[in-house]
């Protein structure tokens, strides 16, 4: 991949710094995935303002952070996925740019201990376990880490279990090995194994997201900006006005007020391949979910019910098929979404399994309506809503209901808006469906359905223009 | 390195290309389209219910009609009067004007469910089936397709369980303030009385894997395929419905209405939208991030009581036939025999965490309309039991019922102990009376 694109990627979320002297194969076999390799990380612990998400014309809605910027990527919050395999050796070098002790840790796996502002420190660590691990700034507990310290590391298994399926894991449970060595082999789950790739139809193998947490409080992380350079905020203070800070009904007080999954909200997670699966039916992915923030979330996924396989580095003995996760502050949690087609969708025998679908009856109000198979449903799937033509301005907004998108949103809906209303920019992502690997005559794509596995969006970006001078 | 003076800025990604999708997320459209895919309805409740139910009518066949509504002011344990959005019925006239929660509605498993939903010339609205896993269209999600306008959603439940449905506008405001109701899919065969069975009352039958557990006679196993409808289901003698939500009685009085904080798009949509169109102007409320509740009800029912005390409810409340299906006897505070089998299902709508503890050990058989156990999707998990006096944290929109068999008398009570989502402070214990002689 070329630099200039991987800096693109990097940006948007899902581009990933693999660690390690060989590329694994979970990485070489997954030409999609954005990575590059590297084989030490090197990070400066400095800080930013970010322009949040935002319609609001009446101020700058931006938001002070703490970040760890490693070399290769631009700044944003959180810092880089890092991607690497159980075993191996993880070179650290960071260099602390504030005006205060910073650290990085993992917990059970590395802890760098106090950096001194301007100081540089070279740590090493073995990845020891197959997972998904938060690494974050442990220091003046937990200032550091909600300011923006915090990224996401994932340790995958060198190997399947003899005679089984990959997992996420090195040891998994019976049930959990069973649901992975099920995907692609049993009537009920049609289509690909976790592992398996098609890249005929652009398919990675390995699928997998990180979905990492946060809830950002601009008017408290700005008290902290302006803090006496050398003194910790006090963090005990820090947590009640986070946690307890005044009603207003203008909403200015220092409860968190933007909502973020990979440092994205609303539109820019919801409709970013790299945040939100776009996968056909029968293509199965994992989903590492990670709470840097100080606030319960409430996960409700639409379309399919989702099996969590593991908590806090405990694989699950009993993996409960849900469709709504309650995240606490610093869970990490996976979810295997399935890719079924949707269940409730009619077929013959509605049982839940993926029978025949029924056949419509000609619909009189839809002009050329002739009995068809109800899925894959094409009349849906060519209708425009806002209708073709509409505009908003000189600019067409219609938007065919295709690929099939889903919301995922946090269902505790206090943070579903930013600044306290503007709902729709809150902390959602979701599931788009983009074909069905299982249609008759074979793998079908929707029509006009992305099959990008990166954004590749360039140009002004969205939020009152003026404001994007300055810094 | 300071807050004015920051080693970095990282600018706002462009929204360029996809203004449609951009708009769509907080200003989805409003339409009343044909339902494509369309299939005759073959739902049988709504018949049953005419045909049970003095004053129910059924004009549209195999089908229902709900529609939303807001503006209404219902008094809550103290007398004071809180602003609600409702969910009403058109063809029953206990629910015409609204009822919190709507009304209960319940399908079998397997039939072609129709909902026939209108606009009111109000703010738009949308509704969800929580748990419901349709195509777009049908799952009631403004952002994802739009808004009515009039629409006719379709889907065909497949699996027996708990759930719940909702408006998907602005949900911040419009599930909270009181648009949401329960939804029950019952086996195949739960509205036939070809066989003898009471289809207006119990025992019913639910699923489940009890294989493990015989102390709950009747279940009967084989698998989903063998076509009976009785596979891998249980039966139940009493049935309790406990929806816990709660209520900021702040955000009732100063967010009265139901477009409040509507962004709308500009004609350079991701530059000049406009945040406070419907705010009139003066920035009157936008707090939607801060919910700090004092009010609690369990299934609309108030928990008489302020913030940190325990109170309970009364004892012997049940749901009428009207506002459940023509199911009559479905019960809120629980009210059994001995050796009765004892259904209760759970389902957290507050926007803080909840934590239920039983005065007895309940067997989990369901989480969120997904009953454990059963194959071949449930191959994986298992039923398990909670003993008596653990408690079950629960959070927004999950969904889980329990089975309760005791051999001895009990007088107690269910606890819901109310938590804030963000301090974890202490809000309020409620207590509901459990009663088995």
């Amino acid at each position: 991949m070329k630099r200039r694109d991987f800096v693109k990627y990097a940006g948007g979320g899902l581009a990933a710094l693999v660690v390690g002297s060989v590329l694994p194969t979970w990485v070489s076999n997954t030409s999609l995935l954005a990575v590059k390799q590297v084989q030490e990380l090197n990070f400066t612990i400095t800080d930013a303002v970010k322009d949040m998400i935002t319609h609001n014309s009446i101020n700058k809605a931006q938001c002070y952070f703490w970040l760890y910027k490693e070399q290769n990527f631009p700044a944003e919050i959180p810092g880089p996925h890092i991607f690497t395999t159980e075993g191996s050796l993880i070179k650290v070098s960071i260099t602390n740019g504030l005006d205060e002790p910073h650290a990085f840790f993992i917990p059970g796996m590395v802890n760098s201990g106090p950096i001194a502002p301007g100081a540089t420190k070279q740590i090493q660590f073995v990845a020891s376990k197959a997972g998904t691990y938060l690494y974050y700034d442990n220091l003046n507990a937990p200032v550091n880490r909600v300011m923006g310290l915090h990224g996401a590391l994932i340790v995958m298994p060198n190997n399947a279990v003899p005679g089984h399926k990959f997992t996420p894991y090195s040891n998994p449970t019976t049930a959990v090995q069973q649901l992975f060595d099920d995907f692609g082999t049993t009537t009920h789950f049609p289509g690909l194994a976790w592992e398996q790739g098609d890249p005929t139809t652009y398919t990675p193998a390995f699928r997998q997201y990180v979905w990492l947490l946060h809830a950002a409080s601009s008017r408290l992380f700005a008290e902290v900006g302006n803090y006496p350079p050398g003194r910790d905020y006090p963090a005990a203070q820090f947590i009640s006005a986070y946690q307890r800070d005044r009603f207003r009904s203008d909403g200015l007080n220092k409860k968190p007020d933007y909502f973020t999954i990979n440092g994205h909200s609303g539109w820019f997670a919801a409709h970013n391949p790299t945040i939100t699966p776009h996968h056909r039916v029968g293509e199965p992915a994992v989903v590492r979910i990670l709470n840097a923030g100080l606030s319960l979330h409430s996960l409700h996924i639409h379309a399919n019910h989702v099996y969590a396989t593991g908590k806090n580095g405990v694989v699950e003995e009993n993996p409960i098929w849900m469709d709504t996760l309650t995240v606490k502050p610093l869970d990490v949690i996976e979810w295997v979404v399935p890719f079924t087609r949707p269940p409730d969708v009619p077929n013959e025998r509605g049982i839940g399994l993926p029978d025949k679908p029924l056949i419509s009856i000609s619909n009189p109000r839809i002009s050329g309506s002739t009995p068809h198979p109800v899925w894959p449903p094409t009349e849906e799937l060519g209708t425009f809503m806002p209708k073709r033509g509409d505009k908003a301005g000189d600019i067409d907004i219609s938007v065919q209901l295709s690929p099939i998108c889903y919301p995922m949103h946090d269902h505790s809906e206090s943070s579903q808006g930013a600044q306290g209303g503007n709902y729709g920019l809150g902390m959602m992502s979701g599931i788009h469906f983009i074909g069905d690997r299982n249609t008759p005559g074979g793998v079908s794509t929707f029509p006009n359905a992305s099959t990008i596995h990166g954004p590749e969006v360039t140009g002004p970006a969205a939020g009152p223009d003026v404001y994007h001078e300055g810094h | 390195m300071s807050f004015s003076k920051p080693g970095h800025h990282i600018p706002r990604r462009s929204i360029e290309g996809h203004e449609g999708t951009w708009v769509k997320i907080f200003n989805p459209p409003k339409e009343s389209p044909p339902t494509p895919e369309l299939l005759e309805p073959t739902n049988p409740v709504p018949a049953f219910v005419a045909a049970t139910v003095p004053g129910v009518t059924n004009l549209t066949p195999y089908t229902i009609r709900p529609h939303l509504m807001h503006g209404t002011e219902l008094k809550m344990w103290d007398g004071r009067e809180l602003n609600f959005f409702l969910i009403g019925d058109n063809d029953t006239p206990d629910a015409f004007d609204g009822t919190f929660p709507g009304p209960t509605i319940r399908v079998p498993r397997g039939v072609v469910f129709h909902a026939q939903v209108e606009g009111h010339g109000q703010a738009p609205h949308t509704i969800h089936w929580h748990g419901i896993e349709p195509t777009a269209i049908n799952d009631g999600v403004g952002h994802s397709s739009m808004e009515i306008g009039d629409y006719t959603y379709q889907w065909q439940p497949n699996h027996i369980g708990s759930y719940f449905y909702h408006c998907h506008r602005n949900t911040i405001q419009h599930f909270d303030f009181g648009l949401y109701g329960f939804l029950i899919i019952e086996p195949p065969d739960a509205y036939d009385s070809s066989d003898g069975k009471n289809v207006g009352g119990y025992p019913r039958r639910t699923a489940a894997n009890l294989s493990q557990y015989p102390m709950f006679p009747g279940f009967i196993g084989g698998n989903l395929e063998s076509g009976n409808p009785h596979a891998m289901t249980v039966p139940y003698d009493v049935e309790a419905l406990w929806v816990i939500d709660d209520i900021d009685s702040v955000w009732r009085d100063q967010a009265e209405h139901a477009h409040q904080t509507f962004p709308e798009h500009g004609d350079i949509p991701g530059v000049n939208d406009e945040f406070h169109t419907n705010d009139r102007g003066k920035q009157e409320f936008f707090a939607f991030h801060d919910f700090n509740p004092d009010y609690f009800v369990v299934t609309g029912v108030n928990f008489p009581g302020r913030l940190g005390s325990t109170v309970s409810i009364r004892p012997g409340l049940t749901i009428p036939a009207s506002l459940n299906s023509g199911v009559a006897g479905m019960q809120i505070s629980v009210n059994a025999r001995r050796n009765q089998t004892i259904l209760v299902r759970l389902l957290c709508a507050a926007y803080t965490k909840v934590k239920v503890t039983f005065p007895v050990d309940v067997v989990v058989i369901a989480v969120d309309g997904r009953s454990l156990g059963v194959p071949p999707f449930g191959r994986y998990n298992k039923p398990y039991t909670i003993p008596a006096g653990k408690p079950i944290e629960m959070s927004t929109a999950q969904r889980m019922d329990v089975l309760i068999r005791s051999s001895r008398s009990l007088s107690s009570f269910g606890q819901i102990e109310y938590r804030h989502h963000l301090s974890d402070a202490f809000l309020l214990n409620g207590r509901i009376p459990i009663v088995i002689k």
